[in-house]
């Protein structure tokens, strides 16, 4: 029989293959409807790929200002994603590290659960209200400083340090180095799969932030990227043609991190202070 | 130990805390404190902001479009919540098979829709479901269905919704469900071959009951995400047709940002909180934690 040369893990194979084809098309759907030409995307027969390629739509997208926008995304994602890594590193080292010192460190660890219980949406509307008391409505701090903290990073460091010898420390005081010296000369290099984990989220989360920027920036110069996309869904309809060009291009950036830092997070894993 | 010692790495924990927990409490601890002071006001974001006492509450519980809201809220979870945790974990199972060669290919493939912004997952899904030119009509169209009014419909709309929150969560559960069952030790799966169980019968016998924590944990963490579902409709339908997937942290912006009762969406939140807190406890207690 034929199916007996085939190797057995042939038909598994092809269905996996299958299923993740399947949940990756939206976004090829996405990707080559935004290279059709407007007359195109609104008649059929519909087809994959573009009869003619354009890039039109996002000429339109970048007319209507989007570096400025993605100018203003990339400063949220990455000033908000290194103030999230270094306070989060500091904070969840202190709560491994000084655990038998310090004695209420699970007391304050607790609180910072709060937050993962208490979702932020519902706390939405005050936390606009601080946003203006402070002075920070319409400005890019305002949308930055509120978010920076999150228990999942200070969880992470927090197990990581957990799980990295004291003697580490000791050796480090014994040698004459100050508590901060010891942090960020000794430690922080050794929290290096922690650190990459949580930049690809944090910047993916800052990069997709849509709540706190569509209710904080009411300036069209500071908007943005999710919040030029939403701009795009008009009372009378949805401007098709460049939301899909804009889609796109919010997309990239995100992949391309993700692609990059895989392999890291994979190295990271296996790399370890300690020597055998 | 010597005093001065610890007093110093006293100081120096309260250092390290500092960034973390000045931000934490401005941004997350005041604002738990004011949305209770607030919801005892008619603040209107603006001036007016006199005390009212309970008001606020005896409106909001003769309020029938929060029972809407609410109702939609739960009937959307409850229907997509089986498919959150049942798709993630059958694709985890074939990533995971020895009888799969392209693993990390595939991984990477369903993990990518989890990267997009919520907004982009709506617009992405919202594109192919389009009445008009849209894929999936175009394909009912092929083997001779009518065109569906997916917007137009309120049980279709909210389908379209489920299907993009579904999608786009699948990655992320799924790699969650990858390291429960990596986690299972492989021991008792040649046991259980010695012992002639077929692979079936492992599965449902060994593999889901191991897996009960890391089920548990996707189906909290669902729960909440489905309950508190916004920016996804914002690229699908707007909360419409009429008010019809308008959900109910939609249903609070409407009342604080657009009609600017912020006394009174303080109030709306502070319920919906403490639903959302009743219902992860609930399932917490009914599951045991996700303990055998």
């Amino acid at each position: 029989m034929i199916k007996r040369t085939l190797p057995k893990y042939f038909w598994p194979s092809i269905l996996t293959f299958l299923v993740s084809l399947l949940m990756l098309f939206p976004i090829i759907w996405l990707f080559f409807s935004s290279f059709k030409q407007t007359g195109e995307l609104f008649s059929y027969p519909l087809a994959l790929l573009p009869s003619e390629w354009t890039p039109s739509h996002y000429f339109k997208v970048v007319g209507d200002g989007f570096f400025v926008y993605v100018f203003n995304s990339l400063f949220l994602a990455v000033v908000g994603t290194a103030i999230t890594l270094i306070i989060s590193a500091m904070c969840g080292y202190a709560l491994a590290i000084y655990r038998f010192e310090v004695s209420y460190t699970n007391l304050i660890f607790g609180i910072f659960l709060l937050g993962t219980l208490i979702p932020g949406e519902t706390l939405t509307v005050p936390i606009v209200v601080v946003i203006s008391e402070l002075g920070l409505y319409n400005n890019i701090w305002g949308v930055i400083l509120p978010v920076v903290t999150t228990t999942t990073g200070i969880f992470m460091f927090r197990q990581h340090y957990l799980s990295i010898p004291l003697s580490f420390v000791e050796a480090a005081r014994i040698d004459g180095s100050n508590e901060a010296q010891t942090f960020f000369y000794v430690m922080l290099p050794l929290g290096t799969s922690s650190i990459v984990t949580l930049t690809i989220f944090s910047f993916m989360w800052r990069w997709n932030d849509y709540i706190l920027p569509l209710l904080v920036l009411s300036d069209q110069k500071k908007y943005t990227i999710q919040i030029a996309i939403k701009n795009y869904i008009g009372f009378n309809g949805v401007d098709w043609s460049s939301i899909l060009a804009a889609s796109v291009m919010s997309i990239i950036p995100i992949i391309i991190l993700f692609i990059i830092l895989q392999r890291y997070i994979i190295g990271g894993l296996s790399a370890s202070g300690v020597k055998g | 130990m010597k005093t001065p010692y610890v007093k110093r790495h006293v100081t120096a924990f309260w250092f390290f805390i500092a960034p973390c927990l000045i931000l934490f409490s401005v941004f997350f601890l005041l604002p738990l404190c004011l949305s209770v002071g607030l919801s005892l006001t008619n603040y209107d974001g603006w001036k007016t902001m006199d005390f009212i006492g309970l008001h606020n509450y005896t409106e909001l519980v003769r309020d029938s479009k929060f029972y809407d809201a609410l109702g939609r809220t739960f009937g959307y979870t409850l229907f997509s919540l089986p498919f959150k945790v049942i798709v993630p974990l059958l694709i985890a199972i074939l990533v995971t098979s020895k009888r799969v060669a392209i693993k990390g290919l595939a991984r990477t493939m369903v993990y990518v829709p989890s990267l997009l912004s919520h907004l982009v997952v709506g617009i992405t899904i919202n594109w192919m479901f389009s009445a008009e030119y849209g894929l999936v009509n175009y394909l009912i169209g092929t083997i001779g269905g009518e065109p569906m009014q997916w917007a137009l419909n309120p049980r279709l709309a909210t389908f379209v919704i489920s299907f993009a929150s579904n999608w786009a969560s699948t990655g992320f559960y799924m790699v969650i469900f990858i390291g429960g069952i990596t986690n299972i030790s492989s021991d008792i799966y040649e046991a259980a071959a010695i012992d002639g169980s077929s692979p079936v019968q492992t599965f449902f016998h060994m593999t889901l009951p191991m897996l009960a924590p890391t089920t548990f944990l996707v189906t909290l963490l669902s729960t909440v995400n489905l309950l508190k579902e916004y920016a996804l409709v914002q690229g699908i339908t707007q909360g419409g047709p009429g008010l019809n997937t308008t959900f109910i942290i939609q249903f609070i912006f409407d009342k604080g940002f657009n009609q600017m009762q912020y006394g009174y969406a303080s109030a709306i939140s502070l319920l919906v909180m403490i639903i959302f807190a009743f219902i992860a406890f609930v399932q917490f207690k009914i599951s045991n934690g996700g303990d055998k």
